[in-house]
C-alpha cells in the first residue's frame, strides 16, 4: 500500500523552499527568484503530468504510449540540440538518434518480456532512457563544440599530416564520448550504495519487495546506461563531418 | 649543375588573407618568410598544403596543380610544423606512427630513427608527451612531420618559444636535411638572424602581399622598398 500525501503535508513543504531562497538573499546569490520560478514551474509540470498521465493510461495502450512518447521525445530533441546550436540539421538529426535509441531499447524491453507493453511501464520506463539521452547528447554536442575550438590546433596537425576528418576528428572523439558518459558511470559506481535509485525508491514506496524491485532498477540502469553511449557515440560519428569542408579544411562553427 | 628543378610555384593568388602572391621555389632551396605580425605569413603557408584554399590564382607542385592531387598525399608529401607543438595526447611513438599509420607505413624501428633525427634519447619512445619540456616537445612534433618522409617542409614560427639550444638543433637539423630527404623548405620566422643563417631566399611579406623577394643576404643589407627598410630598422 502505497503511501498517501495528505495537502496539507505537501503545503508545508513551501518552507522547505524558503531555505535555499533566504540563504540566496542573505548572500545575495541573486538566485531567489530562478528558485522560486523554478520551484513552482516543477509543481505545475508534475500536476498537469500527473493528470496528463492518468488520462493516458486509460487510453488504448497502443494511442496513449505513442502519444505520450512523441510527445516525450520531441520535446528532448528540442532540448538536446539547443547545446549544438550553430551545428547544421542538429534537431532533426538529434531527433532520429532518440527515436532510433527508444526503438532500440523498447525492442529490447518487450522482446524479452521484461515489461509488457501497457502505458503505465512503458512510459515511465522510456522517459528515464529518454531524458538521460536528452541529457548525454546535449553534453556530447557541447563538449564537441568546445574541443574542436580548443583543439583546432591538434585537428589541423592531424590533417597536415594526411589524416581524413574522420580520422583526424578520432582524436577527440574519445575524450568527448567519456566525457558525456561519466555522469552515468559514476552513478552506477555507487549505486545504491549513496542513494536508492528512483525507481527502486517509486516501487518500494509502492510496496514492491526489494528483491523484486532491484530486477526492475537493473534493467533500466542497464538500459540508460547502454542508451548514453549509444547516444554520445552517434552524436561524435554523425556531426564531426560538419567541422569540415569537402576539401577536408576545418571550418568554424559560430555560436549563436 | 643542371637548371633548377621547380618544387612550388604560385600564380597571381589571392585570397580573403592574401593578394597577388607570385613566386617559386626550387629543389634544394630553403625560402625564409619574414614581415609584420598579420602580415599573411601563415596563410600563405597554409595555402600550400591545401589547409586553406585561394580564390583565385593557381599553386603547383611539381608542375601540377596541387589542386589535382589527392589532398591526403599532397598534405603528405607536404609536410607542415606548428608553432605550438600540438602533440596528440598519448606517447611520444603515438605521436609519430600518427602520419604513417594513416598510409599503413609504420614499423617500430623507425620511431628510433627518428627521435635520433631530432637529437633525443630512443628511450623517449613510450613516454607520455605531457612529460616533455616545450623544446622536446617541438622536436618531436618535427620528427611527426618527417616520419612522413616529406619532399617540402613547411615551418610556421618552430623556434620561437624554444631556448637557444634547441634552436640550434633545430636550425642544424634544417640544413642537414634539405636537399637529402627534403627537397625544400618554406620558414616562416619573427627572427632576421634566423633568416640570415639559413634563408636562401627571403620573401618578405607586408598587409598580405609580398612586396619583396629575392636573395636573403641582398634582401636584408640593400633592402629596395620603404616597407622592408622600415621593418629591418626595429
Ligand atoms: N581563419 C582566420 N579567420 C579570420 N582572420 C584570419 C584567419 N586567418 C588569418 N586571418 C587574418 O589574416 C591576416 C593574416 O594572418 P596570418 O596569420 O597569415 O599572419 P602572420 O603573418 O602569420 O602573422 P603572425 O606573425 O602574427 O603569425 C591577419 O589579419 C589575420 O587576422
Ligand atoms: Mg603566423
Amino acid at each position: 500500500m502505497a503511501p498517501e500525501i495528505s495537502n496539507l503535508s505537501m503545503f508545508f513543504l513551501i518552507f522547505f523552499v524558503l531555505i535555499p531562497v533566504s540563504l540566496s538573499y542573505l548572500y545575495s546569490l541573486g538566485l531567489s527568484g530562478p528558485i522560486l520560478w523554478s520551484s513552482f514551474r516543477g509543481i505545475v509540470q508534475l500536476f498537469l503530468i500527473g493528470y496528463i498521465l492518468t488520462y493516458l493510461f486509460s487510453l488504448e495502450p497502443l494511442t496513449g504510449i505513442t502519444i505520450m512518447l512523441t510527445v516525450m521525445i520531441l520535446v528532448a530533441a528540442f532540448h538536446a540540440s539547443k547545446k549544438g546550436t550553430g551545428i547544421p540539421y542538429v534537431r532533426p538529426i538529434t531527433l532520429c538518434i532518440i527515436v532510433i535509441i527508444e526503438i532500440f531499447v523498447l525492442a529490447m524491453w518487450l522482446g524479452f518480456q521484461m515489461i509488457s507493453f501497457q502505458p503505465d511501464q512503458v512510459i515511465p520506463m522510456s522517459g528515464m532512457v529518454i531524458g538521460n539521452s536528452m541529457v548525454a547528447i546535449g553534453l556530447a554536442l557541447e563538449r564537441m563544440k568546445s574541443e574542436f575550438k580548443e583543439g583546432e590546433s591538434k585537428i589541423t596537425a592531424a590533417l597536415a599530416l594526411g589524416a581524413k576528418p574522420e580520422q583526424a576528428s578520432k582524436i577527440l572523439v574519445r575524450k568527448i564520448v567519456k566525457s558525456s558518459m561519466i555522469p552515468n558511470v559514476d552513478g552506477l559506481k555507487t549505486i545504491g550504495l549513496v542513494q536508492l535509485p528512483g525507481m527502486m525508491t517509486g516501487l518500494i514506496l509502492g510496496g514492491v519487495a526489494p528483491i523484486e524491485a532491484i530486477r526492475f532498477q537493473i534493467v533500466i540502469s542497464l538500459s540508460i546506461f547502454a542508451s548514453v553511449s549509444l547516444s554520445a557515440m552517434f552524436v561524435t560519428i554523425i556531426f564531426y563531418r560538419f567541422f569540415f569542408n569537402e576539401n577536408q579544411q576545418m571550418i568554424k562553427i559560430e555560436e549563436n | 649543375m643542371g637548371a633548377p628543378i621547380p618544387v612550388l610555384e604560385a600564380s597571381n593568388v589571392q585570397s580573403d588573407f592574401l593578394r597577388n602572391i607570385n613566386f617559386n621555389v626550387s629543389e634544394g632551396e630553403i625560402i625564409t618568410l619574414i614581415g609584420p605580425s598579420g602580415a599573411g605569413k601563415s596563410s600563405l603557408l597554409k595555402l600550400l598544403n591545401r589547409l586553406a584554399d585561394p580564390e583565385t590564382g593557381q599553386i603547383f607542385f611539381y608542375n601540377k596543380n596541387i589542386k589535382e592531387y589527392k589532398i591526403e598525399q599532397l598534405r603528405k608529401r607536404i609536410g607542415m610544423v606548428f608553432q605550438s607543438s600540438s602533440l596528440f595526447e598519448g606517447t611520444v611513438e603515438d605521436n609519430l606512427k600518427f602520419g604513417p599509420s594513416l598510409f599503413n607505413e609504420w614499423e617500430h624501428e623507425e620511431g628510433k630513427k627518428l627521435l635520433e633525427i631530432v637529437k633525443l634519447p630512443t628511450d623517449f619512445l613510450s613516454k607520455d608527451v605531457r612529460e616533455l619540456s616545450g623544446g622536446e616537445q617541438q622536436r618531436v612534433a618535427f620528427a611527426r612531420t618527417l616520419a612522413n618522409r616529406p619532399e617540402v617542409l613547411l615551418l610556421d614560427e618552430v623556434t620561437s618559444a624554444l631556448d637557444v639550444k634547441n634552436v640550434e638543433v633545430i636550425e642544424q637539423f634544417i640544413k642537414g636535411i634539405v636537399s637529402k630527404e627534403v627537397k625544400a623548405v618554406l620558414m616562416v620566422t619573427h627572427d632576421i638572424k634566423q633568416a640570415k643563417r639559413l634563408g636562401d631566399r627571403t620573401f618578405f611579406m607586408y598587409n598580405r602581399e609580398i612586396v619583396e623577394q629575392g636573395d636573403t643576404r641582398r634582401l636584408l643589407t640593400d633592402p629596395q622598398s620603404g616597407r622592408l627598410q622600415a621593418f629591418l630598422k626595429e
